[in-house]
């Protein structure tokens, strides 16, 4: 593990009151300031993942791990209070329905403020002010109006930007953005996307991003991690990811991506099959009834290649690297 | 906002009008000559004759209707044949039995209906979630002259802590009046108290559901600031409309109950003015009936306006 590393994943478990296991084995580090996007098909349990590091998880689900440790605190053995001392003051969320995590009765200042004002013995007059300067900041020009505003009266973007500048609110050192694009026109995705760059360089928050879309991981990520059906399947720099992938899931993820120079007419490619939602608590590699690469070394537990920048779990790559 | 206050007070007056009108139309038709039931079957042909006259039954239905409306708008609601009475008197004398009735027993509704849903939602498949849906189920299915009678021999007769029928007035001392009223209040609590506990369970689980107490977890509110100020503020405008409707209802007059505890309240003036064939008066009682109903949905909404500001600023609700 290392020292500087704001987020520390090893051997996460997410299992359902009914048993079923949603995540498995899922190891993760990111270290201060860098960007580690989480990429995946829709139910690979990004998004679990993302709440059992904040301890957001729903009340029937369960989160162990061999450790957990986010910004050099360990979340499983926090009580409740100090967990909620630890949201409010030291990390961030952005989430990825920016209808209903406004509260739609309460006005914007209300609810920009009445975290902050919970942690941080100040006046509610300091704590507008800051509130109305992360407006500004997140690149909203009539703050006045938006603090003044009920969430119903903001537009979907503006709404995403209340909803980031309430995440720095705190001046976090980690932001988690649950896919924070999708709800979002291509336009105002690409602002977003920016704001989270700038975030990221200018105030050196490190931030874990889920997202469906790769072009954006690429773009804006220092790492990647891929995950299918609840596993890590490859880890390392984005750039080292997306020019050689190496597992056959990134790879069939990548050749999936609609690029712009090709034919119109042609059909787009997909990966045959479905993720599968149960039977994900076994050693077995789960991606080898859709594997196009899938050879005799693939039956029984998979294993995995630990390089130093790189983690690729399918026993293939392991054989044909000789390890 | 003034625009849409007006627009609402307009649209109650209009109410009131059609009603008032649909009344008078539908009591003309009901067979049965008014003068020869105030003047009795004995009475001759000519004074039975006179007195329709005397009364303007024999002009068009038009101008007995305006007659009448123009009066109650003077003040003048007519006098009761049975009573001989003004209408409007005899309304004021029942007004504070109905009343404080009415009011009581939302008063016992809403804040047990609070209490039992706000709590069963928190916890819920809990065993106190559980008595909530039993009074839920027991409170809609329970026939009120059964309980009102249970009551009676049980609270009443049996421990003696009521009077068993009967209305004591204001006059007479608050504590004496409440003890008169606590009973019949208490009947319609429980039947009101099914609907709405479902009412504040529901929209408090709906809530708690909602993406917005994610936010305020993740900014690390206390769990009871966050139920407060997120939960509650968003569950309140559902069971606000609903016992509003409620107590509009209640300020009507309730039949039965008023006529199994003895109370001279508005629903018993009714039954009278039916059994009677006292048209005035009902004309008066249902025209009095609507007022209220119209006007207590006009506060509602008003109360509603203040909490929501989708409504107030004019917009459609923003909330899911």
């Amino acid at each position: 593990m290392k020292q500087d590393a704001v987020l520390n994943i090893e051997g996460l478990t997410v299992r359902a009151a009914s048993g079923d296991v949603l995540v498995r084995d899922v190891s993760l580090t990111l270290g201060a300031q860098e960007c580690l996007g989480i990429a995946g098909e829709s139910g690979s349990g990004k998004t679990v993942t993302a709440k059992s590091v904040l301890q957001l998880l729903p009340p029937d689900l369960r989160a162990s791990a061999r450790s957990l440790s986010v910004l050099g605190k360990d979340i499983l053995s926090m009580t409740e209070p100090e967990r909620r001392r630890f949201l409010g003051c030291e990390v961030g969320f952005v989430p990825q329905n920016t209808v209903a995590y406004l509260h739609p009765l309460i006005k914007v200042k209300r609810q920009l403020t009445d975290g902050y004002l919970c942690y941080h013995d100040t006046t509610k007059r300091e704590a507008l002010e800051r509130a109305h300067g992360l407006l500004e900041q997140v690149g909203i020009r009539d703050a006045s109006r938006v603090m003044e505003s009920y969430p119903g009266e903001l537009s979907g973007g503006m709404r995403q930007r209340v909803n980031i500048a309430m995440a720095l609110m705190s001046d976090p050192k980690l932001i988690i953005a649950d896919e924070p694009t999708t709800a979002l026109d291509c336009v105002v995705q690409q602002q977003v996307v920016e704001l989270f760059h700038s975030i990221n360089t200018q105030r050196h928050v490190a931030i874990v991003m889920i997202s469906h879309d790769l072009n954006l991981i690429r773009r804006y990520c220092h790492k990647v991690a891929v995950m299918y059906a609840g596993q890590v399947v490859e880890t390392g720099d984005s750039q080292a990811v997306f020019t050689s992938p190496k597992h056959p899931y990134t790879k069939a993820l990548l050749s999936v991506v609609p690029r712009v120079d090709q034919d119109p007419a042609a059909r787009l490619s997909e990966i045959p099959g479905y993720v599968p939602e149960t039977g994900r608590d076994t050693d077995e590699c789960l991606f080898r009834p859709r594997c196009a690469e899938c050879t005799q070394a693939c039956s029984g537990a998979v294993r995995c290649l630990r390089g130093a920048d790189r983690f690729v779990r399918c026993s293939k790559v392991c054989e044909e690297a000789g390890a | 906002m003034l625009k849409l206050l007006v627009r609402r007070l307009l649209s109650a007056l209009a109410v009131l009008f059609v009603v008032s009108f649909i009344t008078f139309v539908v009591l003309l038709c009901i067979p049965g000559d008014a003068a020869q039931l105030v003047l009795g079957v004995d009475a001759t042909p000519e004074k039975v004759a006179a007195l329709r006259e005397a009364m303007g039954l024999n002009e068009p239905w038009y101008i007995q209707y305006l007659d009448w409306i123009g009066g109650v708008l003077r003040g003048d609601w007519g006098t009761s044949y049975v009573y001989g009475e003004n209408v409007w008197t005899l309304l004021c004398q029942r007004l504070p039995v109905t009343f404080s009735v009415a009011l009581l027993s939302m008063l016992i509704a809403v804040v047990l209906s609070a209490v039992l849903g706000i709590l069963a939602a928190l916890k819920k498949d809990s065993p106190l979630d559980i008595l909530a849906r039993t009074v839920m189920q027991l409170g809609g299915a329970l026939p009120s002259f059964w309980l009102a009678m249970l009551f009676m021999l049980f609270f009443a007769s049996y421990l003696g802590w009521f009077p068993i029928t009967g209305y004591t007035p204001m006059s007479e001392g608050f504590g004496a009046c409440l003890r008169s009223i606590a009973l019949p209040s208490f009947v319609l609590a429980i039947g009101e108290l099914g609907i709405l506990i479902r009412i504040v369970r529901s929209s408090m689980l709906t809530a708690l559901d909602q993406d917005f107490m994610l936010s305020a977890r993740v900014k690390g509110l206390p769990p009871r600031a966050a139920i407060v100020r997120y939960a509650l503020r968003s569950a309140v405008i559902a069971p606000i409309t609903i016992s509003g409707m409620q107590l509009a209802k209640l300020l009507g007059g309730t039949v039965i109950v008023e006529t199994i505890f003895a109370l001279p309240g508005i629903g018993r003036l009714m039954l009278t003015a039916v059994e009677q064939r006292d048209i005035t008066l009902l004309q008066g009682i249902v025209l009095f009936i609507t007022s209220m109903v119209v006007l207590v949905s006009l506060v509602t909404d008003l109360i509603v306006m203040a909490v929501n500001p989708a409504i107030r600023t004019g917009e459609e609700a923003v909330s899911r």
